[in-house]
């Protein structure tokens, strides 16, 4: 059978008499471009800390140990978190065929995240922390997060219960273990006892502790920054550029297996840790078997785009899609090479860590949420963008970037990683002195600075797009949308 | 397979916004490659734990037997390793105390985060062994490093004779088998 592209219901906003809530989704859109700026900026300023110490400015409240969970709670959870938001909120209303099962409810997920965001930007430059790694707001926030996702949660199932189709599509499915999997993360790795309003103690003791954070670390990975961006991946890449999906069958068994063995991974973490060495392994082959499951999903997205490679080449969001699905594909090969005991033996507490997170947090997240929001925006608000060219200079700006973050992280890793093990002819540390080491790594960290740089330009272009967009008036442009 | 299975759509996009899915076979180097990690990884834990067995400590053993094998124990070299106070192990021991001990000591010796070199009073003894034993084996309590596997016995020998000779030149007094003189403690730099 011949695939034909589009449909004429496909994307409108209303269907057989039911009107989309548009609002919600613009909302969330407007919040995770302003976001991903703010949270950008920020890891452009620590970079900059790393490789000039004066811009901590001698300050308690700027200097990068603070500074540094500011940056990743902004990009993870204020601008991942409101782009999957967006994502969520326009595409399950269509692939249910139904309006969110309530308005209030979307509302009050939407106000309560924003300010779990401006309390965290609050707390955390003022030292106030739980000190772990992704989870260092304090135990008030915390609660706030769990009442703010039951909201969603509630609202989310509801509308699944009042859709008006039978077949789940996959994209769902991924949105439906984000749901469910963060909620017990969350709830589990936070358990704490308050002491006062602005300190607690953890439940778990010591090494506990420690195993239950990166179960939560790491699957905070997984089940915010993996599963629900294949969620909008498995909408957003097919409906962009209008070819079918590769495999139905892939991915079922893809989804199934990521989700499966990723719970298992955080382990390795904590590799020559004093965590007993069957856990150990089990967090490494774990992650080794990762591999495929991961790939099936990069399989999905490049295959489904046979037949749309000659678009490749002009349009700039098929582009920043093709990036975005090639790094999600390196760095869940990375990732488990990184396990290994091996490689780890040398990868651990070095740069390189920070090159593979930001290899798949720029690299995937970032560039396909990009895609998403310059093709969303001319659809929600029904209008072309205010500079039509500026996309594609994002995008190389974006991808040099990301090169050169990655390159010099890899570099700096190796660097120090080697120095860290070698011996003189007498035995001995070959470089006792750590301030040695890092001499050696300072002018990779001012080319991270560039590469950071770069992506941080790209995604004000974008915003002033954006923000240039929607605010100027429709009526001219209405007619010819 | 025959090319008619493939390409074929499921007929599920009214249920889907439109979006149409082939139901195509999973490719074969994807599912051996997902066999494989499978495979590999119950062999190799199985192999760690129950063939080998492998652990931590042992290959810490393995490794520091190696290294006493290739390089002779530093502890005992250092105890045998005399402090010359020639021109030329002053001279090297100003590189190793620049280098190491003056973020702690100060670049004027006299004290800083650890105490004063150039005084009369010496918290762990002043003679040479006794200095020697000092940089060696670190005074984890108050802060100061293990230096011995760091700086190896030789370079110890060198920063302890530049010490002596410097501090002799301050105090005038030669320090050489002198025993501490606790009496004053109000010096910058001492802990009490």
């Amino acid at each position: 059978m011949q695939y034909t592209a589009g449909t004429s219901v496909a994307g409108a906003a209303r269907v057989e008499g039911v009107k989309y809530d548009e609002d919600i989704v613009k909302m969330f859109l407007i919040a995770s471009v302003t976001w991903a700026v703010v949270g950008l900026l920020v890891g452009v300023i620590i970079a900059l800390q790393l490789a000039w110490w004066p811009a901590n400015l001698g300050l308690p409240w700027t200097t990068f140990g603070r500074l540094r969970p500011l940056h990743t709670n902004a990009v993870i959870f204020a601008f991942g978190g409101n782009i999957v938001f967006t994502g969520m909120y326009h595409s399950m209303q269509r692939l249910l065929k139904t309006r969110m099962w309530s308005d209030t409810l979307s509302r009050i997920h939407f106000w309560g995240w924003q300010l779990i965001i401006v309390s965290a930007a609050v707390t955390l430059p003022l030292g106030l922390t739980q000190a772990k790694e992704y989870a260092e707001l304090i135990w008030p926030i915390d609660i706030a997060i769990t009442l703010i996702w039951v909201v969603m949660a509630v609202n989310f199932f509801g509308t699944l219960a009042i859709r008006k189709v039978e077949h789940l599509y996959v994209a769902i499915w991924f949105y439906m273990s984000f749901v469910l999997v963060i909620a017990v993360l969350h709830i589990t790795n936070s358990m704490a006892m308050p002491a006062t309003l602005t300190r607690s103690y953890p439940v778990y003791a010591g090494l506990t502790d420690a195993l239950v954070q990166w179960w939560y670390g790491h699957n905070a990975v997984g089940f915010f920054l993996t599963t629900p961006f294949l969620g909008l991946m498995y909408y957003y890449l097919p409906r962009i550029s209008g070819r079918p999906v590769f495999s139905y069958r892939l991915s079922i068994i893809h989804f199934w297996a990521l989700v499966f063995l990723y719970i298992w991974a955080g382990p390795h973490h904590l590799l020559y840790s004093a965590l007993p060495e069957w856990a150990q392994t089990l967090g490494m082959i774990f992650s080794v078997m990762l591999i495929a499951p991961s790939w099936g999903g990069m399989l999905n997205g490049l295959l489904t785009l046979r037949g749309a490679w000659d678009r490749v080449r002009t349009d700039p969001i098929l582009k920043f899609l093709v990036v975005a699905v090639s790094f999600y594909g390196m760095s869940t090969f990375e990732g488990p090479m990184m396990s290994i005991r091996a490689v780890n033996l040398l990868s651990h507490y070095t740069n390189w860590t920070i090159g593979h997170v930001h290899s798949g947090a720029l690299g995937w997240n970032g560039m396909i949420s990009f895609a998403m929001i310059y093709w969303l925006v001319p659809e929600l608000w029904k209008r072309p963008l205010a500079h039509p060219t500026w996309p594609t200079a994002h995008f190389w700006l974006a991808t040099i970037g990301i090169v050169l973050y990655t390159v010099s992280m890899w570099a700096a890793g190796l660097t120090e990683g080697l120095m860290w093990r070698a011996f003189d002819d007498s035995g001995l540390l070959k470089y006792p002195n750590f301030v040695d080491i890092v001499n050696q790594l300072h002018p990779f960290y001012w080319l991270r600075l560039v590469g950071g740089l770069m992506f941080l330009t790209g995604a004000i272009m974008m915003a002033i797009n954006v923000f240039q967009t929607i605010s100027r008036p429709s009526s001219s442009t209405a007619a010819a949308a | 397979m025959s090319k008619k299975e493939l390409n074929q759509v499921l007929g599920h996009a009214d249920e889907a916004d439109g979006i149409e899915e082939y139901d195509n076979p999973l490719p074969n180097w994807w599912l051996g490659l997902f066999y494989f990690t499978i495979v590999w990884g119950v062999l190799y834990g199985i192999n760690y734990h129950f063939v080998a067995h492998n652990s931590e400590v042992k290959t810490l053993a393995a490794e520091m037997a190696d290294a006493d094998a290739k390089w002779p124990r530093q502890a005992e070299a250092a105890a045998a390793t005399e402090v010359k106070l020639t021109p030329e192990a002053v001279a090297a021991g100003e590189a190793v105390l620049t280098a190491n001990c003056v973020s702690c000591h100060g670049a004027d010796m006299k004290g800083g985060i650890g105490p004063n070199l150039l005084d009369t009073t010496w918290i762990h003894g002043g003679a040479p062994e006794n200095i020697v034993n000092t940089i060696t084996k670190g005074v984890p309590e108050k802060g100061m490093l293990t230096w011995g596997p760091i700086l190896g016995p030789e370079k110890i020998a060198e920063v302890a004779a530049y010490v002596i000779s410097k501090n002799h030149e301050a105090t005038g007094t030669p320090a050489v088998g002198e025993p501490a003189a606790p009496a004053d403690t109000t010096k910058a730099g001492s802990p009490s």
